[in-house]
């Protein structure tokens, strides 16, 4: 590899931004693949900022990179991200590329980087993170996943000695990730919500990894995430290094604590009382912990931060309320959190499914095995109303509601987004939920227009 | 009428479990579930089906060791007619060895004369669609590796789509009335032709299932869908 390869690689990259632009061109992974195509080793060559942080695992990975960025900036750093681009090493190398001078000197202070679970391989040889922070493992597509195991597998063999994990100590497939590197545990306390037995369909974590027996919960508050311990051999979870406790949903607040007699702490506010975003300010408060900032500024700085609106939004439409929930089709666990948010949220529901992976239809065909993993039955409540099952996987959609316990007569199957947004009731006083996927995302938003159309004629 | 599910807590992926609450739900049988450490309760109890699930790589090692002790009550079920259904990559804990990427070979239960390989950085994912006598099978693979060495009619025969291998035409094996296929959907549900064709084998006269119409409104439409022939089969 030559000098000379590489500085072509970069300005070559860097000289198709502005031609992108010129040409209407919205291709925002283009440069960094370029910059790969020239050069194999660009990620090992190109300049960095002084620390990285790389946040990964199923699900949180783009919120908890979203609210550390917000709180560093806050804090006066400047701070490279990935924030417009993907996780994987394109969307990688386009960041970088943009963070470097044209002679490959670093702009930023930090970096903080979303990183695909699967592209580890191809990016923790050349960029070596001081931390990484592991949100969680869980199911996710079975055409590239396979299972949590296998994930957890694939980083412990990518992830660089050096690195320090800040991981969650709750979730036992995620903390046996790189067991021979530092580490910091975080977790949350019992909450008011906890069970001691699984209710959902699938937990991943059901054996003791030393003996094989059967794990049990001082608290477990969905699918493997919980506090385990095996009675047979005495083996448990890790113990907390940071922790939240004290949830108060209904005063939207929390305690996050270094753990330990005298360790700082503070009330956090709450920026969403849904357990995936509290664990998501926990995850991001233990790493802050690490950069030497205080638990009062931490709490300070995200205050003043929000969800990406992407995720959950609310807005009025007429007589009702119009929630955009997004549930990422293929994941299991992310639908079943979302129907279980949802189904414990007061006031009559009205439902729009259409987390379907428009792409797969396209090439093949939706694997479908997933919605039988995932937890339907949360929607089988009589504040539940009406649901309306729509894209080209309606008909799968339908049976499963069924099979979950939903009345026939409460379902409405409709392959057409916006056909099936006229089968909505807009009854007044209630919620509509559209569920939609990262795939799903551009035409969810069309349809969410065609929705407050008729939710503002319903009103009329 | 009981329906078993072996080892629950680690045969449970990609929705496996679905096809025994199924059956169960359009017969009204009992489903029992069978840890790692209990024994079957087919080898003392009248069972009308045994299922197991897809599982994890250290998975299949474990329900190896669980199962071995109780592999021969298994062939007396066979042998006398009783009926069971393997699915996913429990499958291949059935066959003589499981072949990793380094050359390593890990003993299995010896069953059935096939290997299986395991390619760990290259999964297999397709479209499956295929007969049972004169009944159409839809369904899905996704697994780390294929089986080899099979000689006869297997469970299932491909019309497109891998076979046990990809170069056979053979998919999935069977001996009697124990039945191990790869096919994930989960199949009972995915098949209500096969379905209703377990619950004859379980001793169900007329079977009729759960939520039928839809059931066959979906397989109908997957499988008009799946003999398209610009459909892509691999992911």
């Amino acid at each position: 590899m030559s000098k000379l390869q590489f500085y072509a690689a970069l300005w070559a990259a860097k000289l198709s931004r502005p031609a992108l632009k010129l040409t209407g061109h919205n291709g925002t992974n283009f440069p960094g693949e370029l910059a790969l195509k020239i050069c194999p080793d660009f990620l090992r060559y190109v300049g960095k900022p002084e620390h990285t942080i790389a946040v990964t695992g199923t699900n949180g990975k783009t919120t908890v990179s979203n609210l550390l960025c917000d709180v560093l900036e806050m804090s006066g750093r400047k701070v490279l991200n990935n924030r417009f681009g993907s996780n994987i090493a394109s969307g990688i190398s386009t960041s970088l590329v943009n963070g470097v001078s044209i002679f490959n000197r670093s702009k930023y202070h930090v970096a903080v980087l979303e990183i695909d679970e699967r592209s580890s391989k191809r990016i923790y040889p050349f960029i070596k993170p001081d931390y990484l922070v592991l949100t969680n493992l869980f199911r996710d597509s079975i055409m590239r996943n396979a299972h949590p195991h296998y994930i957890a597998d694939f980083l412990t063999d990518s992830i660089p000695p050096e690195t320090k994990l800040v991981v969650n100590a709750d979730d036992l497939i995620a903390s046996s990730v790189a067991p021979d590197n530092p580490r910091v545990y975080f977790g949350i306390r019992r909450m008011a919500t906890d069970v001691t037995k699984c209710v959902n369909l699938i937990n991943d974590n059901q054996i003791c990894p030393k003996c094989s027996g059967e794990l049990q919960y001082e608290y477990l508050r969905y699918h493997h995430i919980g506090k385990a311990y095996c009675p047979k051999c005495g083996f448990r979870a890790p113990e907390y290094d940071v922790e939240g406790r004290d949830v108060d949903t209904e005063h939207m607040t929390m305690t996050i604590a270094d753990s330990g007699e005298g360790g700082d702490s503070h009330v956090y506010r709450l920026l969403s009382d849904g357990i995936f975003n509290i664990y998501n300010m926990v995850t991001a408060a233990a790493l802050l912990r690490q950069l030497g900032m205080s638990h009062a500024e931490i709490a300070g700085y995200m205050d003043r931060t929000g969800i990406v609106e992407t995720r959950y939004n609310v807005e009025r439409v007429g007589n009702v309320e119009l929630v955009m929930q997004m549930a990422k089709e293929k994941n299991a666990l992310a639908c079943s959190r979302a129907f279980d948010y949802v189904s414990h949220q007061p006031g009559r529901k009205e439902l729009l499914l259409m987390m379907n992976c428009l792409g797969d239809e396209k090439h093949w065909s939706e694997n479908v095995c997933w919605l039988y993993d995932c937890d339907f039955e949360f929607l089988a409540s009589d504040d539940v109303f009406h649901i309306v099952a729509t894209g080209p996987r309606a008909r799968d959609y339908r049976l499963r509601l069924l099979l979950a316990g939903v009345p026939a007569e409460r379902i409405d199957c409709e392959e057409d987004e916006f056909a099936a947004a006229e089968l909505l009731r807009f009854e007044p006083g209630s919620r509509v939920y559209m569920f939609y996927g990262t795939d799903s995302l551009a035409l969810a938003y069309k349809v969410r227009e065609k929705v407050k159309t008729l939710g503002e004629e319903a009103a009329k | 009428m009981i329906i078993e599910i072996l080892y629950p807590e680690l045969c449970n992926l990609y929705g496996d479990l679905a096809n025994a609450e199924y059956l169960a739900r359009s017969s009204g049988a009992e489903v029992v579930r069978t840890s790692l450490h209990d024994a079957p309760r087919f080898l003392t109890e009248d069972v009308a089906l045994v299922t197991m699930g897809g599982t994890t790589e250290r998975g299949q090692t474990i329900v190896r060791d669980a199962f071995a002790p109780y592999l021969e009550g298994l062939v007396r079920r066979t042998d006398a007619g009783g009926v069971t259904l393997i699915t996913g990559n429990a499958l291949e804990i059935f066959g003589e060895y499981i072949e990793n990427e380094d050359g390593s070979r890990e003993a299995m239960l010896n069953l059935f004369p096939i290997h299986s390989d395991r390619h760990m950085m290259s999964r297999y994912n397709s479209l499956y669609l295929g007969k049972l006598g004169d009944m159409d099978i839809v369904g899905f693979k996704s697994q780390f590796g294929h089986s080899y060495g099979m000689n006869g009619d297997g469970l299932f025969r491909t019309v497109r789509g891998a076979g046990l291998d990809s170069s056979l035409a053979a998919e999935g094996l069977r001996r009697n009335n124990l039945m191990l296929t790869y096919l994930l959907g989960p199949l009972v549900v995915l098949n209500p032709p096969f379905a209703k064709y377990l619950l004859g084998l379980m001793g169900v006269a007329e079977p009729t299932l759960a939520f039928e119409e839809a059931a066959m409104d979906v397989y109908t439409h997957r499988l008009e869908q799946f003999s398209q022939p610009e459909r892509g089969f691999l992911y």
